[in-house]
């Protein structure tokens, strides 16, 4: 081949000597060539990229690390997100004393920044021979300022993270409290203190189920009605009645969660969960429901409340006396203690008994609290038991129970767990406990306890509020005392369609000149439980409407009003 | 022609590695830039998480309601106030119209005058805030 080319550039003239050369050059120009080919596609390639639009943007987020923000404890937030409790970083002063030289002076400077310390003590703190002591947990920003204003080199700072609670007093029994080292000592922080310290779902807050507006209306009223009547103590409730969630929870006297040094244990004291009360009437409300659930007595029955009851050494007495024949609505209306203790033979003691342990009423609230008192009642359940159980005496339980219960009374008989988580589920299958039947009996009764009977200062125009007054005498070292009382009003709205369940009780009430001297559950608890469905019923989204008088018409036929 | 051309691919070698370097630098320019934004996402994290709390607390329904009550002279509404669809308020009669008196959002320094509210509630029981 190549011998060929040769002499075909021979042919042509071209010196012999020359023609490696030319194979080499021709061969380099190949070469040549093939680079040019090969830069020329890339720099085409490069145009068409620059040229044209990218298609599929690929980001380089995944890249980009952004440090997450890191804290120890979980925060806590109401049903709507708002901040219930946040860790914050704080910073915390600590001293090392062999570096300062005039103990004296600079105990005397803390003193002015800090006006919590002792002199004595912090003097003596700095003039140790340690390397190490604390002068101040969790210093406000403000303060540290002040501190680092001195410029004390033995001086310095630790950052630790404090627990805050942006609402202070508001929903303190439900939230509870932690320790200087963040452990949760009491309430939803002690309870869920593992789920809250979890690493791992730290960044994942808590939910309860309580509305803050909510909580801050019961607060608000309860504190008002406990000022007005000098009361020793107040607790309220709002429940939703179809879920068992704890909308708004108030124990009074309270505590301010962010600083509890110095708080008693009256205020730390939940009278919702742990206290256990005798609460009067307001059990009328089970007795009538086992009694008409049980077939027991129907709304055409009725009991003689002529006289007194007497049995043993006991006498029972009605407090509104109407000395007639009262049929089962007129007994519930103007509540009867005479006519519900007869209803209550009629059930008798051991079905009585199992109905309120149906109830829950005889074990120990199930909710997410630790402090949750165990109810009270006679080991032996005589026959006078049966009777002053039945109207709500020789019975102790706590609000959440009875607000439990009488969720269930009139939710279509469906008892639920009380919860104070947010609930995630929108139906709720408790178990049945009594007919639905039943139920709609019940809800015409405490409608009309308000109505017509001793509740009528609750009867929020427009919400169709239904409820029944409670009424107990203190015992007090073996006895009853007259004048102590615990007064209270469970109520029910909207009662055509049971929504949320209202609980006001005041511990000792006195009378004022607007209630005429009375301290009863109608006259101080029942106004609570109104104002506070005033202002917040439309918050939980139930509209005020005209009532359907039908729906109780017939019943309340069969109450004869006194004039 | 042939110096020509070695000079013209010299002068775009270098010219594409000084482009080169400056897009290395641009690159490291931006990966600082994001760097820092990381930073400070981070440190704006820190701090939302304070104001949300400071928010909270500023907020907190016991302060609006002193707020409430020093500024303005807004009460609760009333249930016979509260309509569940548009179409139950009427429609104005004519020649009916009224004149735009925003004093009722004023606070209750004078009496607020055309507030037929308080003549029908009973004893004051629905003003209590």
């Amino acid at each position: 081949m190549s011998l060929a080319r040769a002499q075909s550039f021979e042919f042509h003239g071209v010196a012999e000597d020359q023609s490696p050369l030319a194979t080499a050059r021709l061969r380099l120009m190949i070469g040549v060539l093939m680079f040019m080919v090969a830069f020329g596609l890339m720099s085409v390639r490069t145009i068409e990229l620059g040229l044209s639009s990218p298609s599929v943007q690929r980001s380089a987020a995944r890249d980009i690390v952004v440090p997450p923000v890191t804290f120890a404890r979980a925060d806590i937030v109401d049903r709507n997100g708002e901040l219930l409790a946040v860790n914050l970083q704080a910073s915390s002063l600590y001293a090392n004393p062999r570096e300062v030289s005039d103990p004296a002076g600079l105990a005397q400077k803390l003193v002015d920044v800090l006006p919590g310390l002792s002199l004595a003590e912090l003097e003596q703190k700095l003039s140790s021979k340690r390397a190490f002591v604390w002068i101040k947990r969790k210093l406000t920003p403000r303060q540290k300022w002040r501190v680092n204003a001195l410029g004390d080199p033995a001086l310095g700072f630790r950052n630790e993270e404090d627990r805050l609670y942006p609402h202070g007093r508001l929903a303190a029994h439900a939230l509870g409290y932690v320790d200087v080292d963040g452990n949760g000592i009491a309430g939803v922080e002690h309870y869920f203190n593992d789920r809250l310290s979890e690493a791992e779902r730290a960044g994942e807050p808590l939910a309860l189920s309580i509305d803050v507006r909510v909580q801050y209306a019961l607060a608000d009223e309860l504190e008002a009605a406990m000022r007005a009547h000098q009361a020793i103590g107040a607790a309220g409730l709002v429940m939703d009645v179809n879920s068992g969630e704890v909308v708004a929870m108030v124990s009074m006297p309270d505590f301010d969660p962010n600083n509890i040094r110095g708080v008693g244990d009256a205020e730390r004291f939940n009278r919702v969960t742990k206290g256990v009360y005798e609460l009067g009437s307001t059990f009328k409300t089970f007795t009538f429901a086992n009694a008409l659930d049980d077939g027991v007595a129907t709304f055409e029955d009725g009991y003689d409340a002529t006289k007194p009851l007497r049995i043993s050494r006991f006498t029972i007495n009605d407090d509104h006396p109407k000395n007639r024949y009262l049929t089962l609505p007129e007994i519930f209306a103007f509540s009867s203690n005479i006519g519900t203790a007869q209803m209550a033979l009629d059930i008798g003691g051991d079905r009585q008994q199992e109905f309120l342990q149906s109830l829950g009423l005889l074990s120990p609230a199930d909710l997410e609290l630790t402090e949750v008192g165990a109810p009270m009642y006679p080991n032996t359940w005589r026959k006078v038991s049966t009777m002053t159980i039945s109207y709500g005496h020789g019975i102790a339980v706590s609000p959440v129970q009875l607000a439990t219960g009488i969720s269930s009374m009139v939710n279509g008989g469906r008892l639920n767990t009380p919860t104070l988580l947010k609930s995630q589920s929108a139906s709720h299958k408790g178990k049945s406990v009594i007919s639905p039947a039943t139920s709609r009996k019940m809800r015409q009764l405490l409608r009309l306890a308000v109505t017509k009977g001793t509740g009528g200062r609750s009867d929020a125009r427009g919400y169709r509020v239904g409820g029944k007054t409670g009424t107990a005498e203190k015992a007090v070292g073996g006895g009853y005392d007259r004048k102590a009382l615990i007064s209270s009003f469970m109520g029910v709205y909207p009662m055509d369609d049971p929504q949320y369940a209202v609980f006001a009780l005041l511990d000792e009430p006195k009378g004022t000149k607007e209630t005429f001297g009375f301290a009863s559950g109608g006259w101080v608890a029942a106004p609570v439980v109104k104002n506070v469905i005033l202002r917040t019923a439309l918050l939980l989204g139930v509209l005020p409407k005209a009532e359907d008088e039908n729906l109780y018409q017939r019943v309340a036929l069969m109450i004869e009003e006194d004039e | 022609m042939r110096r020509t051309f070695t000079f013209i691919a010299a002068v775009c070698a270098l010219l594409s590695g000084a482009a080169l370097l400056q897009l290395k630098l641009a690159v490291q320019e931006q990966a600082e830039r994001v760097a820092a934004l990381a930073d400070q996402i981070h440190s704006d994290e820190k701090s939302l998480r304070i104001l949300r709390a400071e928010f909270a607390h500023l907020t907190t329904p016991r302060s609006l309601q002193e707020q409430l009550i020093e500024n303005l002279a807004i009460m609760p509404p009333r249930p016979d106030q509260i309509i569940e669809n548009i179409g139950e308020i009427p429609f104005r009669r004519e020649n009916t119209a009224v004149s735009g008196d925003l004093s009722v959002l004023l606070p209750a320094t004078e009496s607020p005058e055309g507030e037929p509210a308080s003549s029908e509630t009973k004893s004051g029981e629905d003003q209590t805030l």
